[in-house]
């Protein structure tokens, strides 16, 4: 093994002469990455029939000729290859080829290089309507668009996972239950998906067991076994598995389910690479802030004396009700320290997530039909879930919605420079919709229900960062909020309007629609009183040429929302993609970016990745995310929140130096500013030449 | 009688004790929080050669880790002034036997017994490793004496800086250069913990050593007596770099590597570099840089979380935050 040259120039970027970094080497680095070793290991073909043929005679490829002819599928090959698509930095062409490329059998030789990708997308997705199938390669190639991984991943192959890779469900407070759910989890996981259980239904630690006090093991044991599924089924060892369980922060297991994240804590209630999210209702938050006692209660005494578990009441109403009930059993606490508690196992762990219950289910278009009660592994999901409820052999199931979501990116910048918002957005949703049909989890029944009755999708964008600072626009400013409000306005009208067209089409709404706030119309009020258009003459630059839609139009489209329906349940979810932004060579999501050049850690590799467009003149506006006041950050989601019916994977990015109070202040404005969710925080160390000169 | 005292945090002893103490318990961390497990594909897809020389690499770090924990601490913190110095010198010490254990951690998840015993008879009868080990513990022995003379202090302390900033060295190099091309990474991340302990470890007991160099009366024979050590270990360390980087081509690098730390290991210690130091490898380099990266919660754990100190609860003002519309 000799040091291989282009990971040695790429990780030359970092040396510095004259007080700049050696940018150049990134260029040279994707170069030698193609001579020295994509080229020499990719498979020549002569022709692009013998290419074709050899791809689906050798099963790598489905038959794509049930569909297209060669002469067809030639017009979608010389459309992309016309385009001479370059990887625009080491990091994209790298992570393209290491997690996307088709390789043969033996996994040494490459069989694709990005543009086959981008056709073999597109051809399966278009279904044999070659128009269509053009106008995804038009759009992929472009890069305005890139679908989640599993879509990107494995369309047009024979032997392949499934498309989608979002699941969530939640867990019964019953053996069978439990059994439903980790059998779920395996499953679910060996076809490579990210899984997000509720769990806040089981009994706590200590309750009765067939009114035997003292026997439930809580929430923990269950957690372990789910922890350890997830990593045995890990889709052929090709990368581990992953998932995340929510708590309901008054359910009695919380302080518990939080320290089980501490590094000192006992292996047997040690959780490591399970993810963990608290679920908090506004009422949590009321109590904080009142300062008033919190009481924390026994699940399984609410559901005896209710008939209902806690954590389908709405703590608004109930919460007085079950303090004062003597026979629901209950734990007094401090809300503010939890708060902090929570900040603190966040500074050790990043952990847990936090989804807030009651901004969540404020503007949720379905409320109609059931409340939104947890999130993915990602916090962006947030879709209407019920509880199944699963009998022994023989008897039948009462199977209900868990929760499946298929996801993809816009990316803003080419969007924008192409002023394609309204063909982007449609045709991404199109896609989005194609991944949706063709996708049957029949082996997880509660998520195949959702799936065939909502045919939920989740439309986010990226490369916001990268966008502003091409545009010498900062993050942080008015202008980003201007942009961001006008953007995302746009994406969620043309979202809208897709799923209108679908449903009329096929004349078929999603199930429930009639019960939706879009078919009674309330949906739309905030976008009937004032037409949303930039206010600033900048940012109305950047929009010359496109049309914003306007109150009329709104209203039109109103109309036609109440007469057709729509086919999506949900359509917008904005993820913190990042494989995918790299291949983009774009910023992740709409966060800001951690440095000029970010250090990329992966299971498998340790990459430098200059931040796009990066030069001399628009260094100052990659302003680093840990340099940033979170609250203009959160300010910045709450305006784009407002457009997104579902939620957005939000970061937080702290100092060593943050306190726990500072940490549980942002969750305090967050909450306030309408925030659903908070993903990770992340914490930028003190390095020991900091914290030595700062006191020696 | 012995009059005993006990130690007084309400006074701070000198400027760094209390920011060192805090800085440690910050970087607290144990060898099974990390999941070496994840690099057993990796491990099998390795040569034989760099098998080896990853082994014997940690091998060797082990026994340094062995004596720093056994012997260097304990025997520097008897003769150290300042109660709160000579606790935060224990807190390092059993760091540092997490940090013999830990490469057991890595060695037991991805090497049979046979294999580990061979390995273990390996350190013991390596005439190089014995001789850094020897040479190190005969200033460690010098401490054994009820009183010992500033400039035995000294050179225990720069015995011990030497060990820390320099002769870890030549093994990290093996661990990082691997994980920076994306192999053995999860048992990287344990290596970087211990990286960046030992960097704080060499950091501290230079500043004890500078303090103790300013009170000899005659400076000048002390630090020539400092080079000349440095200079015999580092000629054993060139033998070593030979002895485990030949067969897997990296000797070159290595020792430009092994120059690089030696430098910094000497302005630890308050004095200038010895050695011109041209290019050291990028993927090390930059492998060694402790501050915080970006990685993928699902992939991969990370290291940048750190052990909170001080909690500091909310109050009421925490509260009055109003959302205010933005349009």
């Amino acid at each position: 093994m000799v040091t291989k040259k282009w990971i040695l120039l790429n990780n030359e970027i970092m040396v510095k002469k004259d007080d700049e970094f050696s940018l150049h080497k990134d260029k040279e680095a994707v170069r030698s990455y193609f001579l020295d070793y994509v080229n020499k290991n990719t498979v020549f073909f002569y022709t692009l029939k013998e290419k074709i043929d050899y791809l689906i005679e050798q099963e790598y490829y489905i038959d794509f000729y049930q569909w297209y002819s060669f002469e067809q599928m030639e017009e979608v090959y010389d459309l992309v290859y016309a385009k001479k698509f370059r990887f625009q930095s080491f990091m994209s062409a790298f992570k393209f080829f290491q997690s996307y490329a088709l390789r043969d059998d033996s996994g040494e030789k490459f069989l694709e290089r990005y543009e086959d990708r981008v056709v073999a997308v597109s051809l399966f997705l278009g279904r044999g309507d070659v128009a269509q199938a053009k106008q995804y390669a038009e759009m992929l190639i472009n890069q305005e668009y890139q679908p989640a991984t599993p879509t990107f991943l494995n369309s047009g192959k024979k032997r392949s996972g499934e498309l989608v890779s979002c699941f969530l469900d939640e867990i019964g407070d019953n053996l069978n239950g439990i059994g439903y759910a980790i059998d779920s989890a395996m499953k679910l996981s060996s076809i490579g998906g990210g899984v997000s259980f509720n769990i806040s239904k089981v009994r706590a630690r200590g309750e009765s067991i067939k009114d035997v006090e003292g026997r439930a093991g809580g929430v923990l044991p269950i957690m372990k076994i789910l922890e350890d599924t997830f990593s045995y089924a890990n889709q052929l060892g090709q990368r581990p598995g992953a998932g995340a369980v929510y708590l309901n922060i008054f359910h009695t297991d919380i302080e518990e389910f939080l320290d089980c994240k501490k590094i000192n804590v006992d292996e047997k209630v040690r959780i490591k690479s399970l993810s963990i999210g608290v679920i908090v209702p506004d009422k949590f938050m009321e109590l904080a802030e009142k300062d008033e006692a919190c009481y924390l209660f026994y699940p399984h005494t609410v559901y005896k004396q209710y008939g209902k578990y806690l954590d389908e009441l709405d703590m608004n109403e109930m919460y007085e009700e079950l303090v004062t009930n003597p026979l629901v059993k209950k734990k007094k606490i401090n809300a503010r320290h939890l708060m902090v508690k929570i900040a603190q196992t966040q500074k050790e762990s990043g952990y847990p997530y936090l989804f807030f219950k009651g901004n969540a289910n404020k503007g949720h278009a379905l409320k109609g039909i059931g409340n939104i009660k947890f999130s993915n592994l990602c916090t962006e999901i947030m879709q209407v879930s019920e509880v199944s409820d699963i009998e022994i052999y023989g008897k039948e199931d009462q199977i209900r919605y868990g929760i499946s979501c298929n996801l993809g990116s816009l990316n803003i910048a080419t969007v924008m420079e192409n002023k394609r918002v309204k063909e982007a957005v449609s045709t991404a949703m199109r896609s989005l919709t194609i991944v949706s049909d063709i996708t049957n989890i029949a082996m997880v029944p509660s998520v195949q229900k959702a799936n065939k009755e909502l045919h939920s999708v989740g439309l986010g964008a990226m490369n916001l960062h990268g966008f502003l600072t091409k545009n010498f626009i900062m993050y942080e400013s008015k202008e980003a909020l201007d942009f961001c409000n006008v953007f995302f306005m746009m994406v969620n009208f043309y979202s809208i309007q897709s799923s209108m067209e679908i449903a009329r089409e096929r004349k078929e709404t999603f199930v429930g629609f009639g019960e939706s706030e879009y078919a009674n119309g309330n949906y739309f009020a905030q976008y009937l009183t004032k037409d949303i258009a930039p206010v600033n003459d900048k940012i109305a630059a950047l929009f010359e040429g496109m049309e914003i839609p306007t109150v009329a139009d709104w209203t039109t489209l109103m109309n036609e929302v109440k007469a057709h329906g729509l086919y999506h349940a949900y359509r917008l979810a904005i993820a913190p993609n990042q494989s995918t932004s790299y291949i983009m060579n774009a910023t992740a999501s709409v966060m800001p970016v951690v440095d000029v050049i970010e250090v990329r850690e992966y299971g498998d590799s340790t990459t430098y990745y200059p931040m796009p467009y990066l030069d001399n003149d628009n260094y100052f506006f990659y302003k680093s995310a840990y340099d940033m006041d979170q609250k203009n950050v959160l300010r910045l989601i709450s305006v784009i929140q407002k457009h997104v019916d579902q939620g957005i994977s939000t970061i937080l990015h702290t100092n060593t130096k943050d306190s726990t109070r500072d940490i549980a202040k942002y969750y305090i404005y967050a909450h306030k500013m309408g925030l659903k969710s908070l993903y990770y925080t992340r914490t930028r160390k003190a390095s020991i030449d900091e914290c030595v000169s700062c006191s020696v | 009688m012995n009059q005993y005292k006990a130690v007084n945090w309400n006074t701070p002893e000198n400027d760094y004790a209390g920011m060192f103490w805090e800085q440690n318990l910050r970087q607290f961390w144990v060898d099974t929080e990390y999941i070496p497990s994840k690099d057993i594909d990796s491990w099998k897809s390795l040569s034989p050669e760099i098998q080896q020389a990853y082994k014997r690499a940690l091998g060797g770090l082990t026994l340094l880790d062995t004596l720093q924990s056994h012997t260097g601490m304990p025997k520097l913190l008897d003769h150290i002034d300042g109660l709160q110095n000579k606790a935060v010198l224990s807190f390092m010490c059993m760091m540092e036997a997490i940090h013999a254990k830990s490469y057991s951690t890595i060695f037991t998840t991805v090497n049979s017994t046979a294999e580990i015993n061979e390995l273990f008879e390996w350190v013991e009868s390596n005439k190089l490793l014995q001789f850094k080990a020897a040479t190190i513990d005969k200033f460690y022995r010098n401490l054994d004496a009820n009183k010992v003379s500033d400039e035995t202090l000294f050179m225990g302390l720069a015995a011990s800086v030497l060990l820390e900033s320099f002769l870890f060295y030549s093994g990290f190099f093996m661990p990082l250069w691997l994980a920076g091309q994306g192999q053995m990474v999860a048992s990287a991340d344990i290596i970087k913990k211990i990286v960046a302990d030992e960097s704080i470890h060499g950091v501290f007991v230079g500043l004890l050593a500078q303090d103790v160099y300013k009170k000899l009366p005659n400076p000048e024979k002390s630090k020539e007596e400092l080079v000349k050590l440095l200079m015999e270990l580092y000629e054993n360390e060139l033998k070593y770099t030979d002895e485990l980087y030949t067969e897997v081509g990296l000797t070159a690098d290595v020792k430009e590597y092994v120059r690089y730390n030696a430098n910094k290991a000497m302005m630890n210690l308050g004095f200038e570099e010895l050695f011109e130091v041209k290019a050291v490898n990028s993927i090390v380099l930059n492998g060694l840089n402790v501050d915080t990266t970006q990685h993928d919660f699902f992939s991969k754990k990370s290291t940048n979380y750190e052990k909170s100190m001080e909690v500091v609860y909310l109050r009421d003002e925490d509260f009055q935050v109003e959302a205010e519309p933005v349009f």
